[in-house]
């Protein structure tokens, strides 16, 4: 077996033990959730409920006119109490709906669809339908990327989960590899492409014969095996790892004809399909050293992380974490509190003790060179730190912090712990305001 | 549970390596280890005298300046105790404790600090302040002495003084030391030439730990070795390499993180311009310093070497392979 990779990057630690081999498991219900109505790229939705409302699990509760938006949904039968700003993972307000869990839950019931003859309309719609975006993390709409104003030849599926500790969409090959192939099977069919493959690291064999198991003696679809590397999941890297083509600088993957689409994003592509089921659900890792009790859980969309973390056994030995993370290590959001709900693109839950953390003061750059040689878009991380620190925005383009999408590989190796993502991140604000 | 934990904020990575400059400093300290040690066996008490005198020295420069220049708070990272020791390792036994004195100060205090401090010197500083101490006690030598007369000191008897080194033997065309003497442990000339074996042990610690890489030391070696088999025969071009300050240069001076360029093609240009430079010097014209004049020459040349080997971003080379390819098609294609 050939394994397939990209070029420089980094071999991680990728503390994935602890909860790879857990089944996913459901928690008790919250008594409140809270459902930001922008959880998404794009246009934010519109409340289509008002306080005092009696919901449904899967009713729409936020919708918008706008092309690139996704809807919303109740994730619980409940009734709506508040629609009001309330804080989201970035730290942002958001207006929000707010519903209170009832007491009695009734069982949602499906329709059952024949999902061979749909067309690729047909499976844009259900989708579209349903609310759904990806869910790696980047919440772009997926009935926008899969209506793509250019050929696609090759539809990959992202199952790289290359971020140290998260392990659900690990769990979900495993667990619905059934369901996982037949949601990449629709995305294919609604691009039209002639190719599917399943990018899958090495360090989930029991994933990667769960697709091989479903997949056997079919025509024009494959699980490409990639090396254990961060970031193989990063959608340029993958598609080089997969088919060898390059995705030219500030273009899109349907630039070289490929379209590609996280694990859970095809399950809920199947889910829609098939039941007409929208998206108010999924799965996330709770993990981190200070967690009591690493899992992979099913959640509804909306539950505080508070809920979820007390659910999962809350800290480790009692002792507050040091820092809380949405998201993967590499590239989440570090947060302020913990009333924050979970939305369509959280992966994880990360709690992190005090030793966990590097807290030292940043020192210069003294160019050694760890950085140039590990990034994965072959930029100049020390030389745009060091413009970019002495406001010289213009020179740090010029080094390639345009092109940078953030994976913090070279705040990783940095010996002098320079903050270079987030000075990437000020060049591009600043060079977006000029 | 509730909003009043007082949760620690930044922004991603969360995670980091446990790479620091300190810990790369104390590996180079290390590294240097098998290096000092042969020179005392040789030299003795005065070489233990010698380094001592420069350690301090490095050491009360570093807070000095720390000091005037308001760093105070910065994090101690060790890198004066490594300029310290290399510049200890550059001179001779006979080196008077003032000339060390100097080249410390001007080394770390004018080529390190007053150039903005770790990461912003444009010279490597321990040879800087070496090639300035020389030039010091060249040029004021008598007077110096004379009025730190009684201040002057050697731990014990120097009795290597007459002896010439071996690079200039290698200039004279005298006899030399048989060759595997020269590779293991032979006296003469500075502290770091007595012995290419120990600082090749050392070279490879600092290699194995990812401090450096191989492209700097292999280039500046292989052509300095190569322009010796054109322009002095096979057995002298050997001589070339294990000779003089070339082995430290390579190995210790001239894979300086900061001033040395950071991609391997740079490295290269770097390291084969290094070798060009050591050979003319060695060959055209005077025997001494040529390996310091040559790293500190290119020093110089970094930034450039930096901007002419930028690599294209991830997806560039293809995208204009394409774009050429399409418009050699269209332009034979008839109108």
């Amino acid at each position: 077996m050939s394994v397939k990779t990209f070029n420089r990057g980094l071999f991680l630690p990728h503390y994935k033990e602890s909860t790879e081999d857990k089944a996913i498991a459901n928690i008790a219900l919250p008594g409140e959730v809270v459902i930001p109505l922008q959880q998404h790229i794009g246009a934010p939705c519109k409340a289509v409920v008002s306080v005092g409302d009696k919901v449904k699990i899967g009713q729409k509760i936020g919708d918008s006119e706008a092309f690139v938006s996704a809807a919303v949904f109740a994730s619980v039968d409940g009734t709506v109490t508040a629609i009001e700003p309330r804080s989201n993972f970035t730290g942002a307000d958001v207006e929000s709906v707010v519903i209170e869990v009832a007491e009695k839950q009734e069982e949602p019931s499906w329709s059952d669809r024949d999902i061979s003859n749909m067309s690729g309309d047909d499976i844009r719609a259900a989708i579209k339908e349903a609310g759904i975006v990806g869910m790696g993390g980047a919440a772009f709409p997926t009935n926008v990327k899969l209506s793509p104003p250019k050929p696609v030849d090759v539809v990959i599926i992202n199952a790289s989960e290359c971020e140290p500790f998260l392990t659900c969409d690990h769990r979900v090959m495993v667990e619905m590899a059934e369901e996982l192939v037949l949601g990449a099977k629709l995305i294919a069919k609604a691009v039209d492409a002639q190719q599917l493959i399943f990018g899958v690291e090495t360090n989930k064999p029991d994933g990667i014969e769960a697709i091989k198991a479903q997949i056997e003696g079919e025509e024009g679809i494959e699980v490409a095996v990639t090396d254990v590397k961060y970031p193989q999941g990063a959608e340029k890297q993958l598609i080089y790892a997969a088919t060898g083509r390059e995705v030219p600088p500030g273009k899109l993957p349907l630039e070289v004809g490929v379209v590609v689409q996280n694990v859970g994003t095809a399950v809920a592509v199947y889910e829609a399909c098939r039941f007409g089921k929208p998206l108010y659900e999924r799965v996330l890792t709770v993990s981190g050293d200070a967690a009591a009790n690493p899992g992979n859980v099913k959640v509804p969309i909306g539950t505080t992380i508070e809920h979820i973390i007390e659910q999962c056994g809350g800290f480790k030995d009692g002792k507050e974490p040091g820092k809380v993370v949405l998201g993967g290590p590499m590239t989440g959001f570090a947060q302020t509190r913990l009333d924050v709900p979970v939305v369509k693109g959280t992966s994880g839950i990360l709690l992190f003790s005090e030793e966990m953390l590097v807290m030292s003061e940043h020192m210069p750059c003294v160019r050694c060179s760890r950085c140039v040689d590990h990034c994965p878009m072959y930029l100049y991380p020390n030389s745009i730190s060091m413009n970019a620190e002495k406001g010289l925005y213009d020179q740090a383009a010029e080094w390639g912090a345009m092109d940078c999408f953030e994976c913090g590989i070279c705040v990783y190796v940095c010996p002098s712990n320079r903050p270079i993502v987030q000075l990437v991140r000020d060049t591009k604000k600043a060079q977006a305001a000029k | 549970m509730s909003n009043d934990l007082s949760l620690s904020f930044n922004t991603s990575p969360h995670l980091r390596s446990k790479n620091t400059v300190q810990q790369a400093m104390y590996d180079v300290i290390i590294a240097l280890l098998p290096i000092s040690a042969v020179a005392v066996y040789i030299f003795g008490i005065n070489a233990v005298f010698t380094i001592a005198v420069s350690l301090v020295a490095a050491t009360l420069t570093d807070l000095v300046f720390r000091k005037i220049l308001g760093r105070w708070n910065t994090p101690f990272d060790g890198s004066a105790l490594v300029t310290g020791l290399l510049i200890a390792l550059t001179f001779t036994v006979e080196a008077s404790w003032w000339t060390l004195v100097i080249a410390n100060v001007i080394g770390i205090g004018i080529a390190k600090e007053l150039m903005g401090g770790i990461g912003y010197n444009l010279f490597n500083p321990a040879l800087f302040g070496r090639v300035s101490g020389i030039l010091f006690a060249g040029l004021f030598f008598n007077q110096v002495n004379t009025t730190f007369a009684p201040l002057s000191y050697q731990a014990g008897p120097v009795d290597v003084v007459t002896q010439a080194t071996p690079l200039a033997l290698l200039k004279m065309g005298a006899e030399m030391p048989p060759m595997a003497q020269m590779f293991v442990a032979n006296q003469g000339g500075g502290l770091a030439e007595v012995s290419p074996l120990a600082l090749l042990i050392g070279g490879v610690y600092l290699f194995v730990r990812g401090h450096i890489k191989w492209h700097i030391p292999v280039s500046i070696i292989g052509t300095v070795l190569v322009i010796g088999l054109i322009f002095a025969g096979p057995e002298l071009a050997v001589y070339h390499i294990l000779a003089g300050g070339l082995m430290i240069g390579a190995l210790f001076m001239a894979t300086d993180w900061v001033s040395s360029p950071v991609t391997p093609k740079g490295m290269i240009i770097f390291g084969v311009a290094i070798g060009i430079l050591i050979m003319v010097f060695r060959l055209a014209l005077s025997p001494t310093e040529g390996t310091a004049f040559a790293i500190l020459i290119m020093n110089a040349f970094v930034p450039m070497i930096d901007r002419l080997t930028k690599r294209p971003v991830f997806g560039e080379a293809p995208a204009k392979a394409q774009a050429q390819a399409v418009s050699a098609e269209t332009a034979g294609k008839p109108a």
